[in-house]
């Protein structure tokens, strides 16, 4: 049975100084889901019996069929601290009794829904990241920590899977410790390599007990505390001071009866805490059960003071160790401790959150009431995604309460991703209908939730895409939009089978659109549906939706093409010249390359336009060489108002050019969205605008006369600049057995694959090898290499960068990059041979 | 030979006897329809001429010239503009591409907004620059006229403020999409040309007229319905009613005045006594 209400809930929601949102992020396969269980079990959701086999957090038949998470969960968790005295020990922020409310997200590991982690970040404040003892810090690890701390989200670490060192590589005590101790470390390498000095330090350190050890398969695990609890009463020391000696270089020399920092004692190797007192008992009880000594496990039972089931006592080997472990050290009471003790509760955490959540001044009424989490201040809300109901096609808003309280019957602002202040578009104002608590596959009706809280809202997927602020504050700006590590950049298009499914097969399309953070539906001119996903998996996954769920049609689905980006290799050799229509209004314009790092920055959101435009010209002047001056003069960042595309103003006094600037823009979004080569987006062109000769009167250079001539001007100093197509290209990690490394590097030479990273896991057999694979040639790659190495390695493969196309030039059919744009045009539809640039430059 | 035919203000009738010649012997006759439009329907002007017309929308006179030009060196083409022909700046382009072409050109001139509009009875002589004032947006509202009018003003002249007409345009959001979509036509007021007026006037705060400035709206010029209301520009913001369906313009007064120009303009003036007044203090000598 659950053991908690809906209306215990409620009343911690109103403490938020008791709350603590969190996202459980790994690696792929690294135990999020398993861990995600013993929490569970814990709260009543699940039996324990089950826990580490339900992964209840999985709630989708193809999630427990391939054994993977897809979609990020939410579900409310209580919590409780064992003891008053345990309080003491949250540093750096209020609490108000004991008992707390977890929010937790349990999120996919697979690279291909990394979007889908960004969105479960974005709600929350702390994250557990998990960590295969075996695997170590891997490719998604690196990435979910990187954005974790882009948000300004605090880690916790568990390290996983301790079962299998010690079940399967018969590790030594002292070769555990080390290789605790290298991931340890190299997580803390990537906390430092992000690391904001707002949230101070974040590195975790066993010590402190940001350290978890554990497995969730088994069900148990510890910190430090723990045992420096125990036995900081049996040395009579303070618990802290005890901490501190359970890990490091600190050792007990049992023949002195003192601590030392020395390992050694008159030439003899002493033996690290750690591994004394923390780990030989482990071992022990290993050995013991394993080995079948009832008699040894008895004596261990009763001098670790633990009691066991009488149905337990009856288990043998794995289950009788599953059993004892689980009661020696039951994970969800270190998991919850943890969680309470080190993460921060919403109070805390917006205080320093609110710069990087909210696009407004932080001075006005929306971002004080952010920053104090306040629930009585102008609701600020943001919805991070869609959740599907039961109700076929709508779905619940799942999002956080940054500050106000959202109820039934609100009436609310609800700003899209586009909307400016003071403006009308992407803005509707409508009531919510319902409101509702998450808890995994199911929701709970709660009459209302204040700030610092996740919540499901009814009634607002119709008025939103995909994600959005809600806000009752007439001034409020929005909240800050999502940045996704992952670009949809593998596409497939789709048809219906029987002609009168094509009214079903578009509303699914728009389901799907709204059902997943990340995936992109398109339609062409030409007709065609095209859905765009991260990687070939998460397409997958979508079309399989799609088919089965959202349009519930037979498909044709074609085959997996990439989506190109169109760029210039050099600088125009002559300045563009267009006129308008009327010819009263003549543009001139210069192509060139944007610094890779630039386009980096701004794809990275490091870099965008709604930054203040003094400080944002100082950064580009500083880090990517700009002059101040051109900085301050960019007048459009493209495609889609955010692209890495610029638009300068480089021209000198030219009258009245204000008045044409909203024009030339609207040609600019359109023409590095649909470039001159093949009507794929443009990327890293910086556009210059050399001189403008206008109209004197408005009538005559209004959007009709220069939105076309300024897209022309734009394609002309395009073509006049080396235009080159740059490819997608993934970072394919593969963990692979040393014999079997032959066929890796076969099947990666064949396919255009670049190895630069081959390094030994430590203490395993296993090879890491890292390689940059153009996702043209990767479709088909995980069958391939399956096939080339007997099914013993595992790529995971993300999007990294673009690189330029090879093969010759974009405009010559007869190349081989021609023959690519070739294809592309005729696949769209477009005339076969590329529009020469005669076509948009205009002689004098 | 390509003949561009001015058609006058109002009607069919309206068109010269050279005019007329031309279309009727033509072996193409175009009506160029977007930078104003005749009162009456193509029908009637076809009837009229007894003969058919093309109309030539914005997208073929700017970008689609070569089907107009085609084989005018050879035969005679009538290429009809509302108005006068080089009312506007708008068709030297088309005679430059005619020129390029080796096209000879011969125009036939009429009545233009910039003559009809002395109707109102303030003398031509002393207008400045003619001003267009277009649909301000969200986001594009040009203030460029302001200058013009402020330097007409500062030697005392009269502004004609020629008003915007959408016949046949795309919506923003069409252009930068390349739709050809077109919106329903739209022509403007004296009463949105008079607040546009008055709100840059506000945001700028140069003081180069006001809401007690006085000002003519002017209505369907040259024909059969013809109509003046004349008043301060906040007395015309709400005028549109009196002065009844479009095409609208409006003049804004200069100082420099006549007595005559005040006993003509003062039989259209919505309210004569404010119109006294203020003319005594701020217009006259």
């Amino acid at each position: 049975m659950v053991n908690f209400t809906v209306d215990e809930i409620r009343v911690l929601m109103g403490k938020p100084t008791n709350v603590r949102n969190m996202s459980v992020i790994a690696h792929v396969d690294h135990g999020k889901s398993t861990l995600t269980d013993s929490l569970l079990a814990k709260a009543g959701i699940i039996s324990a019996g089950k826990a580490g086999d339900a992964r209840a957090t999985d709630t989708r038949a193809d999630e427990q069929e391939r054994g993977i998470t897809i979609k990020s969960t939410a579900i409310s968790l209580y919590g409780t601290l064992p003891d008053e005295d345990d309080l003491k020990d949250i540093v750096g922020q209020k609490s108000n009794g004991k008992d707390f409310l977890i929010n937790l997200i349990d999120s996919p590991g697979h690279v291909d829904f990394s979007s889908e982690v960004t969105a479960a970040l974005r709600v929350t404040d702390g994250a557990l990241v998990v960590v295969d003892t075996v695997e170590g810090v891997c490719v998604q690890t690196e990435t979910v920590l990187r954005q974790a701390l882009g948000e300004r989200i605090k880690p916790v670490i568990i390290i996983n899977k301790v079962d299998r060192a010690l079940l399967e590589l018969q590790v030594s005590k002292e070769d555990l410790y080390q290789s605790f101790s290298r991931t340890i470390e190299s997580v803390n390498v990537v906390i430092s390599t992000y690391l904001d000095a707002t949230i101070g330090d974040i590195q975790v350190y066993p010590e402190k007990g940001t350290v978890a050890f554990g497995s969730g398969l088994h069900g148990w695990a510890f910190t430090i505390r723990q045992f420096a609890i125990r036995y900081a009463k049996k040395f009579g020391v303070d618990r802290n001071k005890m901490m501190d000696r359970l890990w490091g270089d600190n050792y007990f020399n049992p023949k002195t009866k003192k601590w030392t920092k020395t390992g050694t004692h008159e030439g003899q190797q002493l033996e690290r805490a750690f591994n004394m007192f923390i780990l030989d008992p482990i071992f022990k009880i290993f050995a013991a059960v394993m080995n079948f000594k009832k008699d040894e496990v008895t004596s261990l039972l009763e001098k670790l003071n633990l009691k066991l089931t009488p149905e337990d006592r009856e288990k043998e080997g794995k289950q009788l160790l599953k059993a004892v472990m689980r009661t020696f050290l039951p994970a969800a009471d270190c998991l919850l401790e943890m969680m309470i003790l080190h993460l921060p509760s919403p109070v805390t955490a917006q205080r320093y959150r609110v710069e990087t959540l909210y696009e407004g001044p932080l001075d006005d009424e929306a971002a004080i009431a952010i920053r104090d989490c306040d629930p009585k201040g102008p609701l600020m809300l943001y919805v991070s995604k869609m959740v599907p109901t039961v109700d076929k096609g709508r779905f619940f808003a799942f999002g956080r309460v940054f500050a106000g309280t959202v109820r039934s019957g609100l009436k609310v602002r609800i700003q899209g991703p586009n909307y400016t202040p003071g403006k009308k578009e992407d803005l509707f104002i409508k009531a919510v209908q319902r409101t509702v608590l998450m808890m995994g596959g199911k929701v709970e009706p709660i009459e209302d939730v204040p700030s610092g809280n996740i919540v499901g809202l009814v009634g607002i997927d119709q008025f939103l895409l995909k994600s959005g602020t809600l806000t009752t504050s007439d001034t409020a700006h929005n909240l800050k939009v999502m940045k996704f590590s992952v670009s949809p950049v593998v596409q497939r298009s789709v048809k219906v089978k029987n002609a009168q499914d094509l009214p079903k097969l578009v509303e699914g399309l728009k389901r799907l659109s709204k059902s997943d953070p990340c995936v992109l539906v398109l339609t062409n001119d030409s007709g065609e549906h095209v859905v765009a996903g991260a990687g070939e998996l998460h397409l997958e996954i979508c079309l399989n939706d799609l088919e089965n769920d959202h349009a519930g049609v037979p498909l044709i689905i074609s085959d997996p093409v990439v989506q190109y980006r169109e760029t210039v290799g050099a600088k125009s050799s002559i300045t563009a010249l267009s006129k308008s229509p009327n010819k009263h209004n003549r543009l001139y314009m210069i192509a060139e390359p944007l610094d890779e790092e630039l386009a980096k920055a701004i794809e990275g959101g490091k870099i965008g336009p709604r930054d203040d435009i003094k400080t944002r010209a100082r950064l580009m002047a500083d880090e990517f060489g700009w002059d101040v001056t051109d900085a301050r003069k960019i007048w459009a960042f493209g495609p889609d108002t955010n692209g890495a595309n610029l638009l300068v103003d480089q021209t000198k006094a030219v009258q009245y050019l204000s008045e044409i600037k909203d024009s030339v823009v609207s040609g600019f979004q359109w023409a590095t969205r649909e470039g001159p080569i093949g009507e794929e987006p443009m990327r890293s062109v910086r556009f210059n605008i050399m001189d403008v000769t206008l109209h004197a009167d408005a009538i005559h250079r209004g959007g009709g006369q220069l939105i076309p001539t300024a897209r022309r001007v734009l394609y002309a100093a395009t073509l006049l600049a080396e235009p080159a197509l740059l490819e997608p290209v993934f970072l394919v990690e593969i963990q692979v057995p040393e014999s079997a490394m032959g066929g890796v590097y076969g099947v990666l030479t064949r396919r255009r694959g670049h190895v630069f990273g081959e390094e030994q896991r430590p203490g395993t057999p296993l090879f890491t090898i890292k390689a940059y694979l153009p996702i043209m040639e990767s479709f088909g790659f995980n069958a391939d290499l399956r096939q080339g190495t007997g099914g013993q390695a595992f790529p995971q493969s993300v999007f990294d960068h673009w690189q330029l196309l090879p093969g010759g030039d974009p405009l010559d059919p007869t190349s081989k990059v021609g023959q690519v744009v070739l294809e592309m045009r005729k696949r769209k539809g477009l005339k076969t041979e590329v529009p020469g640039v005669d076509n948009y430059y205009d002689k004098l | 030979m390509l003949y561009l035919v001015g058609l006058g203000l109002s009607d069919e009738t309206d068109i010269t006897i050279k005019g007329l010649e031309v279309v009727k012997k033509a072996s193409r006759v175009y009506l160029e329809a977007y930078t104003s439009i005749l009162l009456v329907d193509q029908t009637v002007l076809e009837t009229y001429y007894g003969r058919s017309i093309t109309v030539a929308d914005r997208e073929m006179v700017e970008s689609n010239s070569d089907e107009i030009l085609r084989d005018a060196a050879n035969v005679d083409v009538a290429f009809l503009v509302v108005g006068d022909p080089f009312g506007a700046t708008t068709h030297t382009d088309l005679v430059l591409r005619a020129r390029a072409l080796g096209v000879p050109v011969r125009s036939v001139p009429n009545a233009s907004i910039m003559s009809g509009i002395g109707a109102a009875g303030l003398q031509l002589y002393n207008f400045g620059q003619t001003v267009s004032m277009v649909f301000f947006t969200d986001s594009w509202r040009p203030a460029s006229f302001y200058d013009r009018i402020k330097e007409n003003r500062s030697i005392g002249l009269h502004t004609l403020v020629l008003l915007d007409i959408k016949v046949k345009e795309q919506s923003m959001e069409n252009l930068a999409r390349g739709r050809r979509i077109y919106e329903p036509p739209r022509y403007m007021s004296v009463g949105t040309c008079a607040q546009q007026m008055l709100e840059i006037e506000e945001q700028k705060g140069e003081g180069v007229y006001g809401p007690d400035s006085l000002a003519i709206g002017a209505a369907r010029v040259g024909g059969k319905t013809e109509k003046f209301v004349a008043g301060t520009l906040r007395e015309l913001c709400d005028a549109d009613e009196e002065l009844g369906p479009p095409l609208h313009s409006l003049v804004l007064l200069g100082r420099r005045t006549h007595e005559l120009e005040h006993d003509y303009v003062r039989e259209f003036a919505v309210n004569k006594e404010t119109w006294d007044r203020i003319w005594k203090a701020d217009y006259e000598g």
